[in-house]
């Protein structure tokens, strides 16, 4: 049991509870919308609106947790790897995107995942995750004819 | 996104090789894909894996594979397709009926008028069985059922808005009832929907005669009838029309083209196709699974995908399954 | 004895050295591709179906046998060792197997995993060779409202992966279960939820969310206490084998499992999620060590892998029973029997008893030689922990990524990943249960499914819940296990005046 020590409101907490209460309204809004019904029994709309109900509860229910600074206690937060990897994830989609191809993309990826747990050497990591992804092509597209997006390079090791 | 897509899912097997590879007009195409645009496993997939294996064994294409696109009863196949593929004389992608009613239903913004038609393949028509204890014995006995109250007779089949619920709707509508008020349970799988008919949970079934067919043999449901045109029925495969139901529907399987292929690109698929059609390994699978051969390629293709795309649309409106 | 005879004669079939190899190129196969996140056995058996063209019906489906278990089996390993579950069917194992993974207990996890699949396997075909006929009679009364019920128990028991705030609990299971609204509304054909995005028509895909939150959102959420906390990995600590203890631990798990996985796994619409579900909960309610759970239980392995496994044998009973393909890897050797003309369903048994007792000896061998092949291979699969840490979780997500992109080639999809992980990264900070989303997602559909279809048949009377001697007693069972704890609580203060 934590000790009843009265808190100060926890902001994010509120901000959860929001959050939910938003994501309630936007099923409510999406299920008015619905124009066909079933003709017997229960229709489309009561599964949403079950859904919709519920999480608006819970938000009211997470609002009072945070009011009442039920929530655990946090530890400070270091945005920069977290940047990293979804910047890396990002680079990735743009890749599969443009055509870039598979090889390239995953090189991106694990080079910034990489110096996100700490690494320095980027260049280095950069080249692993090109070798690693020339053998993930190799072995799942040529070996087990999986296809992989295709960029100039994986068509020049296809033809 | 499209251009990556075509690219990706030409990558099966070794072949990164460059669009248009089709050597002469009368020779065997070196490549050729075809896209089945649903999961492994369905109908379009058997259909394109078939084509696969009598355009390889009769010679008539070198190379041929299947690439799988599922998703939204053949909507994002298509989707991918006809942007991606734009131009591309090798390519084909399998579709069929359930597609022209998927498009309306999920109100796609791409239409089938946009891909260039080759070819039919094959057509199916409708079986509709009752469990083996059913007290209703023929057509007339559930038509008798639908038109004294459509909600005490319960369908199972395919997906909503798909061929099996048209084919119900266009049942009640033939034997004088409302089609708005049937009562159909859509099933995710061929799998789920038969377990129900033969549980007896529901009234009666209707899908493919191919997926009832070794349930009618063992004795465990009875068939009531297929959607077969008049006379064409038999004692053991009676027609709805020869009972007196007025409908026929079959569930069409047919190939199309990439837009924007060039006139010459067009005839040597049409080509591929017309010899595929006529070989012994095509025959040997239509027989095999139980296909009707229901070939047509050309113009009269191109004008029947027309007409089938507004008899459906009036169709899906009349029963409310597309808000006009 | 019938049976007893024809199985032995199965099995002189499969011993032949060509359906050995067959299998075990079948095992080596399905093993590698179903360690992939998102590659299920079906798309394997899918691009192998016409490299089987000339094989003989045998042959090729003795393959498929080894392709299907290791397909199962490839899944579990990444859960185990990578928290990233190869299949939805995994989710349940990668939830104490990673904890153990991470306290140099992977070894004794991929042990009690193998020799799970393999006596749930056993037992699991035994019960096909013998059951089948029997258990499909049953399997086909299964009625929407009784597989309403069932997705209730399954409800019920969702709770045991809430932790401590039935709260924030709950509040994972309803964004799972809003989820689960997107897509197409089976039942009417209309869409919900999807914003004009045509790829989101088919809903949300269960591996997308489980590898984006359990993968994607762990390395987020290691990396960003990395400047507090260091993660430490111990590849091996103790035993890298089970140890007697394990064993004894194990052995019921085992047994519960595939007695859930078994019978789901035969109906037509039971899947192999719901009993991994029910056997996880049932292992923590059940176990003497219950401040483990969360941390690395053995008993939360052996329970859901053995299910997986008892389930995979399950969903042959229909087809083999009724020509009724429940999954699509069913499906897709459904296609291979047409192939070669055969048909199965209530005929094949009588018809080709060679080639269905020849299949269901290859079950048999398919999965002894996953356990050979895989018991050896414990030691180099933990060595993977040892990679530095930057490389390994590197490697993580490019292995998350590529599954996902080798399943469902779309920009949107691999998008939802990345959502989907820094959605596990901020669960993860403010302490909200991971598993009950994906829960949510996979029940939530089902459950709508299946009530709005019984209650169509019964043009809306809801007694027909009750009217089914299966769904009363199902719903019974759910209201008991609703309430149990509370009561046992209650129980448990008054005896040892605690608290």
């Amino acid at each position: 049991m934590t000790t009843r020590t009265p808190r100060r409101i926890d902001k994010a907490g509120l901000l959860i509870a929001l959050v939910l209460l938003a994501l309630a309204g936007l099923i409510w809004q999406d299920m008015s919308s619905l124009q066909l019904s079933s003709v017997y029994g229960l229709g489309p709309k009561a599964m949403p609106m079950v859904v919709s109900v519920g999480l608006a509860i819970l938000g009211v229910g997470n609002a009072i947790s945070a009011l009442q600074g039920g929530l655990p206690e946090r530890e400070s937060l270091d945005w920069k790897p977290i940047v990293l990897i979804i910047g890396g994830l990002a680079i990735l989609i743009a890749c599969v995107k443009f055509n870039v191809g598979f090889i390239p993309a995953t090189a991106v990826l694990f080079a910034c995942t990489a110096a996100a747990f700490g690494r320095r050497a980027f260049i280095t990591d950069l080249v692993i995750g090109f070798a690693a992804g020339l053998i993930i092509y190799l072995l799942f597209a040529k070996l087990l004819t999986l296809s992989l997006p295709m960029g100039p390079l994986e068509r020049l090791i296809g033809a | 996104m499209s251009q990556y897509r075509k690219g990706l899912w030409r990558g099966m097997l070794a072949a990164a090789a460059v669009a248009g590879f089709v050597t002469s007009a009368s020779a065997q195409m070196a490549e050729l894909k075809i896209m089945a645009p649903a999961a492994p496993g369905g109908g379009w997939d058997q259909t394109a894996r078939s084509m696969q294996q009598a355009l390889t064994q009769s010679g008539l294409a070198k190379n041929v594979q299947v690439t799988n696109v599922p998703g939204a009863g053949g909507s994002i196949g298509i989707a991918q397709f006809v942007n991606g593929a734009k131009g591309d004389g090798s390519q084909l992608m399998v579709m069929g009926y359930v597609m022209v009613g998927a498009l309306l239903t999920n109100k796609s913004p791409v239409t089938l008028d946009q891909t260039t038609p080759i070819a039919r393949l094959t057509g199916e028509y409708e079986a509709i069985v009752v469990p083996a204890n059913s007290p209703i014995k023929d057509a007339k006995d559930l038509a008798a059922a639908v038109k004294a109250d459509p909600a005490k007779v319960t369908w199972a089949g395919g997906s909503a808005g798909g061929v099996d619920h048209i084919a119900v709707a266009l049942f009640a509508k033939a034997v004088g009832a409302d089609p708005t008020k049937i009562n159909y349970i859509p099933f995710s799988g061929g799998g789920e929907s038969l377990a129900a008919i033969l549980g007896g949970k529901v009234t009666a079934g209707i899908s493919g005669y191919g997926e009832f067919e070794s349930q009618i043999k063992a004795g465990k449901l009875r068939l009531i009838g297929l959607t077969t045109p008049a006379g064409k029925g038999t004692a053991e495969m009676p027609s709805l029309k020869d009972q007196g139901v007025d409908l026929e529907i079959a569930n069409w399987r047919a190939v199309v083209a990439p837009p924007g292929i060039t006139a010459e690109q067009k005839k040597v698929l049409t080509e591929t196709m017309d010899k595929m059609a006529k070989s012994k390994e095509w025959t040997e699978i239509l027989k095999q699974k139980g296909w009707d051969d229901a070939y047509q390629s050309g113009d009269a293709f191109a004008k029947f995908l027309t007409e089938d795309q507004t008899r459906t649309k009036e169709v899906l409106t009349s029963v409310g399954l597309v808000k006009s | 004895m019938d049976s007893l005879f024809a199985l032995a004669h199965g099995l002189t079939v499969a011993v032949q050295p060509m359906n050995l190899l067959f299998a075990l190129i079948g095992v080596l196969l399905g093993t590698a591709v179903g360690v992939l996140p998102g590659i299920g056995p079906a798309l394997t058996v899918a691009l192998l179906l016409p490299i089987t063209f000339k094989l003989d019906p045998g042959g090729s489906i003795i393959m498929f046998a080894g392709i299907y278990y290791g397909g199962m089996y490839g899944g579990s390993t990444t859960a185990i060792l990578i928290n990233t579950p190869g299949e939805s069917a995994s989710m349940a194992t990668a939830l104490e197997g990673n904890k153990m993974a991470k306290a140099g207990r992977g070894g004794p996890a991929l042990a009690t995993a193998a020799i799970g699949s393999f006596v749930a396997g056993t037992i699991a075909t035994l019960g096909l060779a013998f059951l089948a006929p029997t258990l499909v009679e049953l399997a086909v009364q299964f009625g929407p409202e009784d597989y309403f019920a069932l997705m209730c128990v399954a409800f019920v028991t969702v709770s045991a992966t809430f932790g401590d705030s039935p709260v924030r609990g709950l509040t994972s299971l309803f964004i799972g279960l809003a989820l689960g609204l997107v897509g197409i509304d089976k039942l009417t054909g209309q869409a919900r939820l999807t914003f004009g995005v045509p790829e989101l028509l088919d809903g949300v895909e269960v591996t997308t969310l489980a590898v984006g939150l359990f993968a994607v959102g762990e390395a987020l959420y290691v990396a960003s206490r990395r400047h507090i906390q260091e993660e430490v990995v111990e590849p091996v600590r103790g035993s890298l084998w089970m140890t007697k203890e394990d064993w004894k631990r194990s052995w019921w798990p085992w047994i519960r499992g595939t007695l859930f996985g078994f019978p789901i796994g035969a109906l037509p619409a039971g899947g192999a999620e719901i009993p991994t579900f029910l056997s996880y909960s049932t292992e923590k309610r059940l176990t003497k060590y219950p401040e483990e759970f969360g941390k690395g239980a053995i008993e939360g392995v052996a329970g859901p892998e053995a299910a997986n496994n008892a389930s995979a044998a399950g969903t042959l009973v229909p087809l083999l029973a009724l020509g009724l393909p429940t999954s699509a890897t069913a499906a897709m050797m459904l296609a291979g029997f047409q192939q070669y003309g055969l048909n199965p369903g209530p005929l094949l048994f009588a018809e080709r008893p060679e080639l269905v007792w020849g299949l269901i000896a290859s079950l048999f061998i398919a999965n002894a030689m996953l356990l050979i092949l895989n018991l050896p291979l414990v030691g180099l699969w933990v060595k993977l922990l040892a990679i530095p840490q930057p490389w390994l979780y590197a490697g993580i997500l490019v292995f998350a990524t590529m599954g996902t992109i080798a399943a469902k080639p779309s920009v949107v999809e691999l998008t939802m990943l990345g959502a989907f992980g820094l959605l596990g990264f901020l669960m993860r900070r403010f302490d909200y249960p991971i598993a009950p989303v994906v829960v949510g997602l996979i029940l939530g559909p089902i459950a709508e499914a299946q009530l709005r279809r019984a209650l169509s048949i019964s043009l809306g009377d809801p007694m027909v819940l009750l009217q089914s001697p299966i769904s009363a007693t199902l719903l019974g069972i759910a209201v008991i296990a609703l309430v149990l704890p509370f009561v046992l609580k209650g129980l448990n203060r008054f005896k040892m005046q605690e608290d």
